[in-house]
């Protein structure tokens, strides 16, 4: 059986993932390239005992040695040496995307050009000359449409043939005019002096990175940019031309990729009113601009969160209720020692339940973020909120994991994937747990019920200022001290506006999706469990002497300073690491012993048998979507970050009454907000960024600067007599 | 002139860029080089980046880098 591996190049907005998703279908596997948060996505095709495998490259402009993007791409033509390249050229950008094409061919790997969204090319009048492009550059040329699927049938028709007989594509050596002299002469020093070289890298694209001072490549080869060989072959040059060797090279591949763009494009007269030229022209316009912004992102803040929440709650109700009900009943049946019984509803399904409510919101949110990249808005969005973000260094992309972040942390980490390098993917990353989750607002309102309840609205607003002004002050020290040394720059196109298809969205979302199920999911459940064996070892004892509350008292001392230094609330705020929400459900299980209430509500609920119970479920998705699509309607306020009063947390209220005071109050509500953050967004930054450090420096950072702003309210409350 | 100077709607002719580095090879490899004509766009409403039209596609820069690129106006 024979087997060819392929890989997939192309220019970012080139339509590559389209491409790759109409060749590879079902077959695509979604990872991370070994060690950065950069997706691969690989496929094995199976067509008439040809087995293909692909590797799609990151979308990159060029192959210089500076981006990560570029390294990954590089370092796979080079080192895993496949046999040949499907380059996915932009029709409508075709110069600027054959700059990439002919480094490509400087590796000596046959190559097929895929000149996608040639759809639009002829609409623009646009007419390309495939012959001529074929026979200049010495390559394969396809027309493709990859929304409509056109010509996947050709590309792969190609495939065939090429695995058939190497000799269908021969790449051509093309002609770098002046600078050939000194290839020649430092490629004959290298096939002398450094033969085992030429066995690892292609000779060509050895020696023009030598000239171009590569730092990657010398450093690989252990050649000195200043050996003589080289040193000659490049001072005659660039005395010449007063430009250092990897201007010169620019030069002469954008001047190959002008002369052929000339050769084979002919414009003719098309339907040149731009559509995204008028877009912009309101979208980007100097005083409306930001009004549109404003209202497309609180808009695109209501369909994740409130179009969710339902989804979310319901999930929720079902796990807490019918769910544990008739697990319990299943498990008394069989007659199950109670701390078993215990451990399966309280530890393992709540831990289900804890995977399982987060999947509403990160399918939504996947789904509308990848709606913004694909359609070209999500350029827009950092063009206009970059200058904003640059003063806390950050980029303007950051602004929508940030924006997020309000609604729930967890899915603006796997957000900051859209920000284009690692270190502003991990800077905003440590900045996302500053702004005030949905899971916070329990918190407030228990304690703003019970203390401020008249200024309510002002203490609320009061917590969401004090993150974002913590975010910003850690933004401006992180960038002097962790984050220092590295020049973030803006250089980014503003790509023309296409409708996204809905296939291609989906397919993102659910791989996601998977993806956190399948390896977060074990991470929370066994979290989950954990914790239940915290709060009940040994088994049946007063919360006080649990694992949990024996912690909680030993390092209540901390707290002390800080107004709050009882086990009670030490113990809770450990629990809290969890979710934050969690919090006031320990305090309630802490403070009010009274369990009359549970059993209340399983007596009502244990009336009705089983189909009962399904029919209630059934009646209550529909509710859910109903829900949904009503919060999406109901006027400007965001549902999912309104307070709402808990009845059944009247006790707990009175009780916080008893031994907080106003002042401690607040104290412990800054603390909650800014204190190590929660357990899933840790599991989600080791998931994007592959190791436990960035969560490890964000619990460091987070739980000290929290320490330090609780003792500051608290002490100078004190000294001020409040 | 700087690049950053430049007045939107008018076309200019880049005549040198002077930075080192990985900065300038960014600059190259997305077509920005000495002899390309280029045309502001826009402007962001805050006053920061700018959009550029160079080699017939939207380019965005900040006014920082704007401004290490030298052009000359064409009438």
């Amino acid at each position: 059986m024979k087997e060819i591996k392929v890989a997939v190049a192309g220019n970012p907005n080139s339509g590559k993932s389209t491409l790759i998703n109409a060749i590879a279908g079902t077959n695509l596997k979604v990872g991370n390239w070994p060690g950065v948060t950069v997706e691969k996505k690989t496929a094995t095709l199976r067509i008439d005992g040809l087995t293909i495998n692909l590797v799609d490259l990151p979308g990159t402009y060029s192959l210089s040695p500076y981006t990560q993007e570029e390294i990954i791409a590089r370092d796979f033509l080079v080192k895993e040496k496949p046999d040949l390249i499907i380059d996915v050229v932009d029709s409508t950008n075709l110069e600027r995307n054959l700059y990439l094409t002919i480094q490509l061919l400087e590796l000596d790997i046959p190559v097929v050009i895929a000149l996608n969204i040639y759809d639009e090319a002829k609409k623009k009048g646009y007419e390309i000359d495939i012959e001529k492009l074929e026979k200049l550059l010495g390559v394969k040329v396809i027309p493709t449409v990859a929304t409509k699927k056109e010509g996947v049938k050709e590309l792969i028709e190609v495939i065939k043939n090429f695995a058939q007989d190497r000799n269908f594509i021969i790449p051509k050596k093309l002609n770098y005019g002046d600078v050939e002299n000194s290839i020649n002469s430092v490629e004959s020093v290298l096939r002398s002096q450094y033969p085992d070289l030429l066995d690892k890298y292609p000779s060509r694209w050895l020696t023009l990175k030598l000239l171009e001072n590569d730092e990657i490549v010398l450093r690989e080869t252990g050649i000195k940019a200043d050996e003589n060989f080289l040193k000659e072959a490049k001072t005659h040059f660039e005395k010449s031309h007063q430009e250092d060797m990897e201007s010169v090279l620019a030069d002469i591949r954008y001047g190959i990729a002008h002369g052929v763009t000339k050769d084979v494009l002919k414009e003719r007269e098309g339907k040149k009113t731009d559509l995204t030229e008028k877009i912009d022209r309101v979208v980007l316009n100097r005083y409306i601009g930001i009004p549109i912004f404003l209202f497309s992102m609180w808009f695109l803040f209501k369909i994740a969160f409130d179009f969710s929440t339902p989804f979310s709650d319901w999930l929720d109700s079902v796990i807490s209720g019918p769910l544990t009900k008739w697990t319990t009943v299943l498990l008394n049946a069989a007659k199950s020692p109670e701390w078993f019984v215990s451990l399966v509803t309280e530890g393992v399904i709540a831990g289900v339940g804890a995977v399982l409510v987060f999947i509403p919101v990160i399918a939504v949110m996947m789904f509308l973020i990848t709606l913004l990249e694909g359609s070209g808005y999500m350029a827009r969005v950092a063009f206009i909120m970059d200058r904003l973000m640059h003063s806390i260094g950050l980029h303007g992309k950051s602004f929508i994991p940030l924006l997020l972040g309000f609604g729930c942390n967890v899915p603006s980490i796997y957000a900051t994937r859209v920000l284009e390098t690692e270190r502003d993917r991990k800077l905003t990353a440590m900045l996302v747990p500053l702004m005030s989750c949905g899971a916070r607002l329990p918190v407030y309102a228990i304690f703003i019920g019970a203390f401020f309840a008249k200024n309510a609205p002002t203490v609320l607003w009061s917590l969401y200022v004090l993150g974002i002004f913590m975010a910003i002050l850690l933004g401006l020290v992180l960038k002097k001290t962790l984050f220092k040394g590295f020049a973030p720059v803006f250089i980014m196109e503003l790509p023309p506006y296409r409708v996204p298809l809905i296939r291609d969205l989906l397919i993102h979302t659910w791989q996601k999706l998977r993806h956190f199920v399948i390896k977060a999911g074990t991470y929370i459940f066994a979290v989950s469990v954990i914790m239940w064996f915290m709060l009940n070892t040994p088994y049946g004892v007063e919360k006080e002497n649990s694992a949990l509350g024996r912690v909680g008292k030993a390092i209540s001392p901390v707290f002390e300073p800080l107004g709050f230094g009882t086990w009670e609330a030490s113990s809770s705020l450990l629990a809290g690491l969890i979710a934050k929400e969690v919090v006031v459900s320990t305090m309630a299980q802490i403070y009010v012993t009274d369990n009359g209430q549970e059993g209340n509500s399983e007596e009502k609920e244990g009336t009705k048998d089983f189909l009962e119970d399904l029919k209630d479920i059934a009646i209550s998705f529909f509710n859910a979507v109903v829900d949904a699509f009503q919060n999406l309607l109901a006027g400007f306020g965001i549902k999912s970050l309104q307070v709402e009063e808990d009845e059944e947390m009247t006790p707990l209220k009175s009780k916080l009454q008893e031994i907080f005071t106003p002042l401690n109050a607040y104290a412990f509500l800054a603390f909650v907000l800014l204190y190590w953050p929660c357990v899933v967004v840790g599991i989600s930054m080791k998931q994007e960024f592959g190791s436990w450090k960035i969560y490890g420096q964000a619990i460091l950072i987070h739980s000290v600067m929290a320490w330090l702003v609780a003792f500051l309210i608290y002490q100078g409350g004190k000294i001020l007599g409040f | 002139m700087k690049l950053s100077e430049l007045k939107k709607g008018k076309k200019a002719r880049i005549t040198s860029i002077n930075v080192k580095g990985s900065l300038k090879r960014r600059l190259m490899d997305m077509g920005v080089l000495p002899d390309e004509i280029v045309e502001v766009e826009k402007i962001a409403p805050l006053g920061d980046p700018i959009d550029i039209v160079v080699k017939g596609y939207h380019l965005s820069l900040r006014k920082s880098e704007a401004e290490q690129i030298e052009v000359e106006v064409l009438e």
